[in-house]
């Protein structure tokens, strides 16, 4: 029971991280990214092969995280551009369809090239006994990068410029104008932080279990829920809503068993759309 | 509706054909149909390319009930495959295992699905943030639905998937009467449509997808009307998933009614052929069967293909080959006078 509080815990940290990214782009930009998995594990694979062509556990990273983030920056210059153009109901259904389109044709390239090829980090050591529950040293290393970079999120949210800026332009786009921000570029720039932080949780779930082509679209979709649950738009919210569901999908995998917990986490989703559509940790308007 | 304003007709006025008679209304129907009925003169020696067809004008279905839904409404269901499912599973165990006569289990599943999609529709629209929601909770649904297929084993056979009794006495496994079912299916699919077009409820649709705000103010229930088109395209798809599981090889795996394998297609089939039309459908999942049999050696390649089409369609030819060919022909009539 408390080892299952505490995988929910681990693994809602990085539901949260997934849920930010997404978060981010829709607040932005007005686009759902329905790719958002799939660049993820793009990501990953970069790592791998990375990896395998002898380059160090680090700078293997780095590069993946790298692959991601120009992705997701050519997606913004290129594909999303006829999407900009358009206004209101028609903008969000031509970013959502474009981005499935991406998504598809990420599937298609991973399926095709490496079907078989996955990330999975080794981290060595004993497990350490955390409130008497022995803990793996990867889940604990992947806890602890995504606390570090959650909380370099939110510093970097409310004390810099440039991330002040990017709250100004999801709150107030033509107010952000007035004060000399140029949305298009704080909008580039979220599409690249994205990318670089769908990668960086595939990396971290690599670090507890393998990652490949099949968990492309869980991914996606347990990001959407998460940003669904923790309000669209809202950083903090997507944080809070992984750990809850985090916790929801072990317990619940736990007790029932792992086919039900996409339908009890579909279920919150429902349930909060329905009871809050701001999300239950958003401001509802 | 609530309310009734009498005296107005249901007036075409996006429709393609000015006239309002029978041929000019069922016309295109019995048109498409016959072709389509021609078919296996050609194909009736070769097992696979009856298969082929088959599945083309199982396709054909699927994309008019989705058309219902997104043609008309606009609501982005992504679970096509995952409602064909529960028609196709649902009326397998119905049958098999509660006992059911098959036409009551189809019938049973097919409203299952239909309910399902109605909720579905019902959570999304209930706060007016439908385009974004439907999106998201759909595909929860799809992932929860193979999850669901993969984890309940003992139902439906899990990874291997599950022979299904029910129809093995029945014309549906043999090859050429099953493809005049199919299309039987298709036509009867067609004719809904088309009397959903030319009704007050087709007049709603096409109200509320020009100006959702201006339909509103002129009475037109818009909320009531997705959830009705939500009800009734997903009820379409059960009942075709439910077909499908009785006939044939009578199968059903989770590759079946998998997301990669029908609601890619089928969202390509539509934008290719043409979002809202009657025969957009047809002629989309006509031409995608086609692609795919002539690419048959590039299999691997399929989902790629299918996203950059995706992509090309809905930046470039957002309005598909239907609009784009009765244009044309009308230019040529013109040119002819």
């Amino acid at each position: 029971m408390i080892s299952a509080l505490m995988d929910g815990v681990v693994l809602g940290l990085q539901y949260g991280l997934l849920g930010v990214g997404l978060t981010l782009i829709y607040g932005l930009a007005g686009v759902i990214n329905l790719a958002h998995g799939q660049v993820a594990v793009m990501g990953a694979i970069v790592v791998s092969l990375a990896m395998e062509a002898d380059v160090p556990a680090v700078p293997a990273i780095l590069i993946g995280l790298a692959a991601a983030a120009v992705f997701m920056l050519l997606v913004d210059a290129t594909l999303m551009r006829a999407v900009y153009r358009q206004e209101g109901e028609s903008r969000i259904l031509l970013g959502l369809l474009i981005m499935l389109g991406v998504g598809f044709v990420i599937d298609g390239v991973l399926e095709w090239r490496y079907p078989i090829q996955q990330l999975g980090l080794r981290i060595g050591g004993e497990p350490i006994p955390i409130l008497g529950v022995p803990m793996s040293t990867g889940s604990l290393l992947a806890t602890a990068v995504t606390v570090v970079i959650g909380l370099v999120l939110v510093v970097f949210f409310r004390s810099t410029a440039l991330g002040r800026g990017v709250r100004s332009v999801i709150q107030d786009e033509q107010g952000a104008m007035l004060v000399g921000i140029d949305p298009a570029r704080v909008r580039t720039f979220v599409f690249g932080l994205s990318g670089l932080l769908a990668a960086l949780v595939a990396v971290t779930r690599a670090m507890t279990g393998p990652v490949g082509v099949s968990s492309t679209i869980s991914f996606t979709i347990l990001a959407l829920i998460v940003a669904v649950v923790g309000g669209l738009g809202s950083v903090s919210g997507a944080f809070a809503a992984g750990v809850l569901l985090g916790v929801v999908d072990r317990l619940s995998s736990f007790y029932i068993g792992t086919y039900v917990t996409t339908i009890i986490l579909l279920l919150c989703a429902a349930i909060t759309i329905v009871a809050r559509p701001a999300g239950l940790f958003g401001r509802s308007h | 509706m609530a309310t009734s304003t009498g005296t107005s007709k249901p007036a075409d006025s996006a429709g393609l054909i000015a006239v309002n008679g029978p041929v000019e209304t069922f016309g295109p129907i019995v048109v498409a149909v016959a072709l389509l009925a021609l078919l296996p003169l050609w194909f009736s020696d070769s097992g696979s390319m009856m298969g082929v067809i088959t599945e083309g004008v199982v396709f054909g279905s699927y994309v008019i009930a989705f058309n219902i839904i997104f043609g008309s409404t606009g609501q982005l269901f992504l679970c096509i495959g995952a409602l064909a499912g529960l028609g196709g599973f649902g009326s397998a165990i119905l049958a098999d295992r509660v006992d059911l006569p098959m036409i009551v289990a189809m019938v049973v599943a097919a409203a299952m699905a239909g309910l399902v999609g109605g909720v579905l529709s019902w959570v999304s629209v209930k706060r007016g943030l439908d385009t974004i929601f439907i999106g998201i909770v759909t595909l929860a649904f799809s992932l929860s639905f193979e999850n669901f297929v993969l984890g309940r084993r003992d139902l439906t056979g899990g990874e291997t998937g599950t022979f299904v009794d029910a129809g093995s006495d029945t014309v549906l496994r043999d090859r050429v009467p099953s493809y005049y079912v199919f299309l039987a299916l298709l036509a009867v699919f067609l004719v809904l449509f088309r009397l959903l077009q030319r009704s007050r409820i087709g007049w709603a649709f096409r109200a509320l997808r020009d100006d959702q705000l201006a339909a509103e103010l002129s009475g037109v229930d818009v909320a009531w009307h997705r959830i009705f088109a939500g009800v009734v395209g997903s009820t379409m798809l059960g009942f075709t998933g439910a077909l499908v599981a009785h006939s044939g090889r009578g199968f059903v795996g989770p590759s079946t009614f998998a997301f990669g394998e029908v609601d890619v297609r089928v969202l390509v089939m539509l934008a290719l052929g043409g979002i809202g039309t009657l025969l957009g459908p047809v002629l989309g999942s006509a031409l995608i069967t086609m692609i795919d049999e002539l690419l048959i050696d590039y299999a691997q390649l399929r989902l790629v293909f299918y996203g950059v089409i995706l992509i090309a369609l809905f930046l470039r030819f957002r309005h598909g080959l239907i609009p784009a060919l009765t244009g044309f022909a009308r230019r040529l009539l013109r040119r002819s006078d």
